[in-house]
């Protein structure tokens, strides 16, 4: 009677994809000692190596919390149908390659950079365009981002796909953040926010350590927008003095309680016991890339000289 | 693609999660469907098992796990986990129980921390009937059996014997092996 069978019909993929993470967890014996905070804001830019001992006293190596808000891109696209451990594993080794030969920077939705592209077309056979970063999306070899910029009162925005082969140089002029993870309002904001020449040089950071956030609230142009921004919590932006009934709207169309769906918010993300894997793998090559390319820094100017 | 949402850290559940939930239609909609389940994980916290229908308890499975591995990960004194808390369980003694009973019992659990049992179908045909979902560590007496094998059953003691016999005979033939060799000498 306890041992009826249950007829589950689902696709094959998919039993797979659940019963392997179902299987990958069990299989697990040593429970990870090391306590993560959950940070909101990018950390220190450490580059230390954190090591660990799990139960049989041998070390682990870790990688620094901060790495998930540097590169995002490593973490895989968190839909359960479309994961295979395999596919990833080769992504990130692309991905790595990539990143031997052209240094990508890290950067956030707010920062200003600069990407220069092979262009066949263009009289220089390169392209340049400077912009603010907007929004970025995309895992793995797909990880892309938007500049926005304004040009003879024309606004443009280019999405790269950071991993393209065209892309010779991706430098970042301003590294900082924004309030809001996306900052698609700028299509609607008065132009000024939005307008960054192109002959901008990159600025010095004062703190190495920390991301500074930009508070800055914009202006928005008078209403009609692309989007209704009022249903949206946006952080960066001036107070939008719309009627009520704007408001009342958007009060009737909110969810609240996706607030507190647990399994939504699972389903969205990669579990932090994973997202320490995957990062422990990739820090040592990344952070060697990084140190390489410094002390190449350093070198240059005494060399020319 | 979608890139993984980073403003929360979560633990690794270690039950099986189908990629879409089930959408439990009712009037209110999803806050309806939130409300029932609510009702569901407060009733498991508190009575450690309950028996009902096999969807919705694979449903309220998930969320429960969520909410004590958050707990685990995160303890009391973190907001975020709190509210949470605050929400699921109707019942405000629970959010103690949860913290001071729960998370001390399952923190050095390397398992899931709830048990879905199918129960009884009280008709014929194809449909999910029942199902009894309960806390791991609960003081009530076992759903199922602890072990399945046991030494004394005939067949365990005829295998036993026969695999005892097998590795007699293969030491012996090694011996037999390397004896010639010596033997000749």
């Amino acid at each position: 009677m306890l041992r009826r069978v249950v007829l589950q019909t689902f696709r094959q993929g998919l039993a797979q994809s659940f019963f392997k993470r179902n299987a990958a967890s069990l299989s697990e014996s040593a429970v990870t000692q090391h306590p993560i905070e959950t940070s909101e804001e990018a950390g220190a830019k450490s580059g230390s190596k954190q090591k660990n001992g799990d139960e049989s006293g041998n070390t682990v190596v870790v990688a620094p919390p901060e790495f998930r808000f540097m590169y995002p891109e490593f973490l895989p696209d968190p839909t359960m149908e479309r994961r295979n451990k395999l596919k990833e594993k080769l992504e990130r080794m692309d991905m790595l390659q990539r990143r031997s030969i052209i240094e990508i920077p890290e950067f956030y939705t707010g920062s200003i950079m600069a990407v220069t592209v092979a262009d066949s077309n263009s009289p220089n056979k390169f392209a340049c365009f400077v912009g603010i970063c907007i929004q970025r999306g995309g895992s793995g070899l797909q990880a892309w981002f938007i500049l926005r910029n304004v040009v003879d009162r024309q606004g443009v925005e280019i999405l790269y796909e950071m991993y393209c082969p065209l892309i010779q140089k991706i430098e970042v002029l301003r590294l900082e953040r924004r309030l809001d993870e996306s900052l698609l309002y700028l299509r609607d904001a008065l132009p000024e926010y939005s307008t960054f020449p192109f002959e901008m040089e990159a600025e010095r950071r004062l703190n190495n350590s920390v991301v500074p956030i930009n508070p800055i609230k914009v202006k928005l142009r008078p209403r009609p927008w692309l989007e209704r921004w009022e249903r949206q919590n946006l952080q960066g932006v001036e107070d939008l003095n719309l009627p009520q009934r704007y408001y009342d709207r958007a009060k009737e169309v909110a969810k609240p309680w996706e607030k507190y769906d647990l399994m939504l918010q699972y389903r969205k993300t990669i579990p932090a016991e994973e997202q320490e894997k995957i990062y422990a793998e990739v820090h040592s090559q990344l952070q060697q890339q990084d140190l390489k390319r410094k002390i190449k820094r350093r070198r240059g100017p005494s060399s020319e000289q | 693609m979608n890139q993984a949402d980073l403003s929360k850290l979560v633990s690794a559940l270690r039950i099986a999660v189908k990629p879409k939930p089930r959408l439990f239609a009712s009037p209110e909609g999803p806050a309806g469907r939130l409300r029932k389940l609510k009702a569901t994980v407060t009733a498991l916290v508190k009575y450690e098992r309950i028996e009902l229908n096999y969807p919705r308890a694979e449903e309220a499975q998930g969320y429960a796990e969520r909410l004590i591995s958050d707990a685990i990960r995160n303890g009391d004194c973190h907001k975020h986990t709190m509210e949470m808390a605050d929400y699921w369980l109707d019942e405000k003694q629970l959010i103690h129980k949860l913290f001071k009973v729960l998370v001390p019992r399952y923190k050095e659990y390397n398992s899931s921390y709830t048990k879905l049992v199918l129960g009884p179908k009280t008709y014929p045909g194809y449909y999910a009937g029942t199902a009894i979902l309960e806390l791991k560590g609960n003081p009530f007496p076992a759903l199922q059996p602890a072990t399945q094998n046991y030494h004394y059953w005939l067949h365990n003691v005829l295998l036993d014997e026969a695999k005892r016999e097998f590795r007699v005979a293969k030491a012996e033939s090694n011996t037999n092996l390397s004896e010639p060799v010596a033997s000749k000498n």
